[in-house]
């Protein structure tokens, strides 16, 4: 470490570091303001960040904690590409997943910002989902593509501006080759425009402390970080943790896949290791390294100390190794579009190795079914429509001292849910039904947070592409704790209805009614414990029936009077858990 | 109207009751207690007697009486609310708990958003079904309503909110609803979506609902309690209630609809500092207010402070409307646009690692207060680094009223400064520097945010503590003027004095505007003057000329989810004026954010008018004296301004001794309610309406 860096006062870093965020927070307030999309708009999918002049990760905004891990490997790949040719005034873009950025729809910009001197003191970085970026399935989530080629317009790194003017051929590319152009060039421009705001407060932030300072101030901002990060892992036990999760499918048809982590705190440094994880597979699920070690980041950085800055210097006592060419570490050509799924899957594998080995801080598996929608048609006047939304949890696990709160929001996939006034004024469908699913909670101690179900009928023929998870291995409970129950996707519900996989893509006719029951969250502990008078609440609240408050928590409720019976519950409860009573 | 009288204010702060009683000639009585939190209403009582008392002015010669108070939000902040039932459409009991899914802490797994203020047992679902253009797709089920109402009786339910999907576009279900209910139910309070608050998005509309029928008891019984009171004191006039748009609206009107007054508290300063200075020709100015626990900015531009149409309230500050928290609970209420951040005066300073400290978001608010009021507070406060620096009086505060222990505030800066290898006058500055800090940002939100250069503002410095950091803050934003009004410790009451009384309406019209026609839109726009007139007028304002309407269409391009909000002209609209209005809501959104696009499609969201009750006269006065005198002036004392000068001996005067010609800080100013610094590099001067003038020397 160099050492003026060290001496400087950490009051003017903790200024900096202020104006920094503030920053970022201006670049995101300009895009919820000017976006178009409701993806944008409503589920907030994008993220602002400070990095510094070699393209370090300095301070970030409220934002995605998936995109936060993946901006230094999407700028690399533009510094790697430009090298000194990168000037004032240029817009850097990428969406290439093999030059370190996500997946097609997110599109990376960064702005180079300098001194009075012309001297780079940083970039402003700023990456937002686009509704659309072409490809065969309308929305880049289709599960079953085989080739990235397949997926959309593949943007390698590029100046979008080039010294202050944009780059038109660029610009009319996209328009050409997205299917709601309007939209997807309007979120595009509202994503310029922030930058555009973010340049000229960065530059206050620089007339205020001085170049030298905030320069210098950010390399500091960056040891700080390491060093709070590594103190905060020392306080952690050492030793090692293991965790399996399962993937429904590879995005085809297709036997469940393995990810296999193992965790190593040694000191102040964590190991994360994804040895025994499955072989990369032909759909569009699998993750790129940037993307698991995004997740990996996030679910870790759970369990250390809140007040620490994410940035660069968070990153480097964290290790993370996977295996070539497996499902979270593919080559190229491999596809990856929908590869938000399984970091979902990443996330839960990490935070349950780290529930294992730190007990008793980390709750049962956050519940949902990652669960995904775009619907794309034709209005009756012929133009086009994309109607995109995420739901994808529905609430936490269960705690070691507390329930999982139903509908709580999760700080890892910090994605709103779009009114159903909106959807319903914008697109040609009918939301029939958005509620809780009682008795769908994992059972224990402290249950998990209850599944919700969000059903549709369709006012127009259209082409609807799902992708969510969870059929086959569900939110896991702890200690004792039970998963919850299964998730659903019914066509047609009722008598002539049929179930469908968790992902697909087909056409729907008008009239045609699409039922999503998502998964609740896992239970912690074992659910014979649970307080008798929480479950009596449950009943009462009808979050659950009274035949599963016996099935499932051993405790009897007189159904006239709505009280505990509570030598009948004492019976009930010498038997094992999971057995109906007689 | 009728010639004012004396006119009278009450402000109800959490932690103080401020009175301002304002004569025709404009002296000024002021009274400053502590609220009294079980009964708010007394400690009112008892400080308006002790005003009238002391002034000698007779309870008959009151005109008007306007009232600011925080007990909606306080009630709703304590959960003390009623127990509300809600309606639903079948198939959306969950709406108002499943909420938005956003979470305002990242990486924190230990998150909680509120419980919902209306449990599932008691969230009732009804047969019926709109769509989103307004048409009936399922009949309203009167069955399940009588079902219901049967149910409501058992559970002793006196309020009751009524929210169905769509019901912003055709209200008839609700009506309905209510309708039958009321018949069901005599006497049962019931808050129905589309008159409260017609506007889209239902869990935000659900919400607005849900907290209006939760607050409505507590408001319906505090504003009886208060008008009797006041009654008792001789005062006839009705109490005029401050809303959160910054406009006043009678008792009457406020106590069924609470919602609408949950921000009361710290409007009336922002409008009293807009008023005020339209009397003293400024134009741009920036409201600045630091309390106990929060400081809050309020841009005024061209005359204009901005009203959104909803906030989020409850949970913890936020600047302006900026992000979803997720923390609080959202209400579609016009709210004067006023950026917050959590540090005040009463913040707690803590370590932060080994050699650097944070400051905030606790606070040691009024008990046990900062470690100086010798109340049993041990925790550094802002307030006790302010002491520690020199900037407030080492002996007492509040004209004598608060003794001030400043060996506590010692004790407690010196025990954080050896945690972080600093000594106590230096964690005193640090804590100083980085309160400045985080209340710059909720000066620049309003400001450099919205592309506004603060620079050429004037610095509007407002309640009791924020002029002690007023010079730091407007250098750190290069405004280069500052003003202080007199009973600047008081002035949320003040300005209650010279708000006008505004009704807020609105509809939704949520329309592509290739596909409006005129004749509808006129239908609307109607519609909505009339009932502002009829408003008006039932207030008394019955002469055209007292009566002012502004109408404003929100636009938006198609699918963009903020609106903005286009003026419409005076009286009907032809084809050719809309497509004027379409065009200006380019040219704003060109302003705005920086960028038009033309070619799109846009479409209207919704039309308001706003209607106002002005005066002939001016409402504030030629020029202000303050009645009551101020005590002695303290001797200079030393005063720390930091790297280089250090200490400074700094003169120390009341502000009845600041004379018209400049003088040069550094310069402390002592009064009843406040405290101002004028920082080196500062002149001070007082103009001919008492108020203390900053100019930067250049």
């Amino acid at each position: 470490m160099n050492r003026s860096v060290e001496a400087m006062d950490p009051l003017t870093r903790e200024l900096l570091y202020k104006g920094l965020v503030g920053v970022a927070e201006d670049m995101m307030v300009t895009v919820i303001r000017t976006s178009r999309s409701t993806i944008v708009k409503n589920s907030l999918d994008f993220s602002a960040c400070i990095c510094d002049a070699d393209g370090n990760l300095v301070a970030q905004g409220l934002a995605l904690p998936g995109h936060l891990g993946s901006t230094m490997p999407a700028l690399k790949g533009c510094l790697d590409h430009f090298g000194d040719d990168i000037a004032p005034g240029d817009i850097l873009l990428s969406n290439d997943p093999y030059a370190g950025a996500q997946h097609l729809n997110d599109l990376f910009m960064f702005k180079p910002v300098y001194d009075a001197a012309g001297e780079r003191l940083g970039f402003l970085s700023l990456v937002v989902h686009h509704t659309d970026m072409g490809g065969r399935a309308p929305g880049g989530q289709a599960t079953d593509s085989t080739e990235i080629y397949q997926e959309g317009l593949r943007i390698p790194p590029s100046k979008f501006h080039c010294g202050g003017r944009p780059n038109v051929t660029l610009y009319r590319l996209i328009e050409a080759n997205v299917r709601v152009p309007d939209q997807v060039m309007a979120d595009v421009r509202a994503q310029v425009a922030a930058l555009e705001t973010g340049e000229r407060h960065f530059r206050q932030v620089v007339e205020d402390l001085g170049p030298a300072t905030v320069r210098h101030g950010m390399m500091e901002l960056i040891d700080h970080a390491e060093r709070m990060t590594r103190a905060s892992i020392s306080a952690l036990p050492d030793g090692e943790a293991e965790f399996t999760e399962w993937n429904d499918d590879c995005g085809l048809p297709s036997e469940p896949v393995k990810i296999r982590v193992t965790i190593t705190v040694a000191g102040d440094t964590i190991a994360v290791d994804y040895a025994g994880t499955d072989a990369q597979t032909s759909g569009s699920i699998n993750a790129n390294i940037e993307w698991t070690a995004s997740c990996t980041y996030a679910a870790i950085r759970t369990a250390l100390d809140p007040s620490i800055p994410t940035n660069a210097g968070f990153y480097r006592p964290v290790r993370i190794s996977a295996p070539q060419r497996s499902f979270v570490h593919t080559e190229h050509p491999a596809p990856v579009g929908s590869r938000g799924q399984v970091g979902y899957r990443v996330r839960s594998a990490v935070l349950g190795a780290l529930a294992l080995h730190l007990k008793g801080r980390v709750p049962a598996c956050i519940g949902g079914s990652d669960y995904c929608f775009a619907m794309s048609g034709r209005r009756q006047d012929g133009r086009p429509f994309l109607c995109v939304e995420t739901h994808v949890v529905t609430g936490h696990g269960g705690g070691p001292d507390r329930d999982g709160q139903d509908a709580g929001p999760y700080c890892l996939a910090n994605a709103a849910n779009v009114p159903v006034e909106v959807l319903e004024s914008e697109f040609p469908l009918i939301v029939e039904e958005y509620g809780f699913l009682p008795g769908s909670e994992g059972p224990g101690c402290f249950r998990g947070a209850l599944g919700i179900v969000r059903q549709y009928r369709f006012l127009a023929d259209s082409v609807l592409t799902v992708r969510s998870d969870r059929q086959h291995v569900q939110p896991w409970g702890l200690f004792g704790g039970s998963s919850s129950t299964r998730p659903r996707l019914l066509l047609n519900p009722g008598a002539a209805g049929r179930e469908l996989p968790s992902k697909f893509v087909q056409p729907f006719s008008e009239d045609q009614v699409l039922r999503v029951e998502m998964a609740g969250g896992g239970g912690y502990g074992n659910p014979f414990e649970r307080d008798p008078g929480a479950v009596l609440d449950d009943v009462r609240q009808e979050k659950i029936g009274i035949a599963h408050a016996e099935a499932a928590y051993g405790v009897v409720v007189d159904p006239v009077a709505v009280e505990v019976d509570r030598p009948a519950t004492a019976r009930c409860r010498r038997r094992p858990a999971k057995s109906t009573c007689p | 109207m009728l010639a004012e009288g004396y006119r009278l204010a009450v402000d109800i702060g959490g932690t103080f009751t401020d009175v301002a009683l304002l004569a025709p000639d404009g002296r000024l009585h002021t009274g400053k207690v502590l609220s009294t939190v079980d009964n708010y209403g007394h400690a009112v009582e008892d400080s308006v007697g002790h005003v009238l008392c002391s002034s000698g002015v007779a309870p008959a010669d009151v005109t008007r009486i306007a009232h600011g108070t925080t007990v909606a939000s306080n009630a709703l902040f304590e959960r003390r609310g009623a127990s509300v039932a809600l309606l639903t459409t079948r198939g959306f009991r969950d709406v108002l708990e499943l909420g938005r899914f956003r979470s305002p802490r990242l990486y924190d797994l230990t998150f909680q958003k509120p419980p919902p203020l209306v449990e599932r047992r008691l969230r009732f679902q009804v047969g019926e079904r709109i769509a989103g253009d307004g048409r009936v797709l399922q009949p309203l089920e009167e069955g399940d309503l009588d079902r219901i109402a049967g149910r409501l009786d058992e559970l002793s339910i006196s309020s009751v909110a009524v929210c169905f999907l769509n019901a912003h576009v055709n209200p008839e279900h609700e009506i309905r609803a209510a309708e039958r209910l009321s018949t069901r139910c005599p006497g049962m309070a019931i808050t129905i979506s589309s008159q409260l608050a017609p506007q889209i998005q239902e869990y935000e509309r659900t919400s607005t609902t849900v907290v209006n029928a939760y607050l409505r008891p507590v408001m319906e019984a505090y504003l009886g309690d208060l008008e009797r009171r006041l009654n008792g004191l001789g005062l006839t006039p009705s109490p005029l209630v401050m809303q959160s748009s910054g406009g006043l609206l009678p008792a009457a009107q406020t106590a069924p609809n609470p919602v609408f007054a949950i921000e009361s508290g710290p409007a009336g300063g922002v409008v009293g500092a807009q008023r005020l200075a339209a009397r003293l020709g400024i134009a741009d100015l920036i409201v600045f207010d630091m309390g106990g626990t929060t400081a809050k900015a309020t841009l005024v531009e061209k005359g204009q402070y901005a009203v959104v149409a909803g906030a989020e309230v409850c949970g913890g500050s936020v600047i302006g409307t900026r992000l979803i928290q997720g923390g609080g609970f959202p209400i579609q209420a016009p709210t004067i646009d006023i950026a917050e951040v959590g540090v005040g005066g009463g913040s707690i300073a803590w370590p932060a690692g080994s050699d650097s400290l944070r400051v905030g978001p606790e606070s040691a608010s009024a008990s046990p207060g900062p470690a100086c009021y010798g109340r049993g507070g041990t925790e550094p406060t802002v307030t006790d680094a302010n002491l520690i620096l020199g900037y407030l009086n080492p002996s007492a505060l509040l004209g004598g009223a608060l003794p001030i222990e400043r060996d506590k505030a010692e004790t407690a800066l010196a025990g954080l400064g050896e945690q972080i290898g600093r000594d106590s006058v230096q964690t005193a500055y640090a804590i100083h520097r980085l309160v400045n800090a985080d209340m710059v940002r909720a000066l620049r939100s309003v400001s450099v945010e919205r592309g506004t250069d603060p620079a050429r503002f004037t610095l509007f410095s407002i309640g009791g503590n924020g002029s002690v950091h007023a010079c730091d803050l407007a250098e750190m934003l290069r405004i280069t003027r500052i003003v202080v009004p007199p009973a600047a410790g008081v002035f949320s009451a003040l300005g209650l004095l010279f708000a006008d009384p505004e009704y807020h309406l609105v509809r939704t019209f949520y329309r592509p505007f290739n596909e409006t026609n005129p004749e509808d839109f006129n239908g609307v726009l109607a519609t909505l003057r009339g009932e502002a007139e009829d408003l008006l007028r039932r207030q008394g304002f019955s002469d055209l000329s007292v009566r002012h309407l502004d109408a404003v269409a929100e636009m938006k391009y198609f699918g963009q989810s903020e609106s903005l909000p286009v003026p419409l002209p005076a009286g009907r609209l032809s084809r050719a004026d809309l497509l004027d209005v379409s065009k200006r809501f380019d040219a704003l959104h060109q302003e705005t954010f920086g960028y038009a696009s033309p070619a799109e499609d846009r479409q209207f969201v919704m039309v308001k008018v706003v209607g106002r009750g002005i005066t002939e006269g001016d409402r504030v006065p030629e020029a202000i004296r303050r009645a009551d005198k101020s005590a002695p002036s303290p001797p200079a004392r030393q005063t720390y301004f930091g790297p280089p000068g250090g200490w400074v001996t700094t003169p120390v005067s009341g502000r009845d001794e600041v004379g018209a010609e400049p003088v040069a800080g550094p310069w402390i100013i002592e009064e009843f309610d406040g405290t101002v610094v004028v920082a080196p590099g500062w002149t001070m001067r007082r103009d001919t309406w008492s108020n203390l003038i900053l100019d930067r020397v250049p």
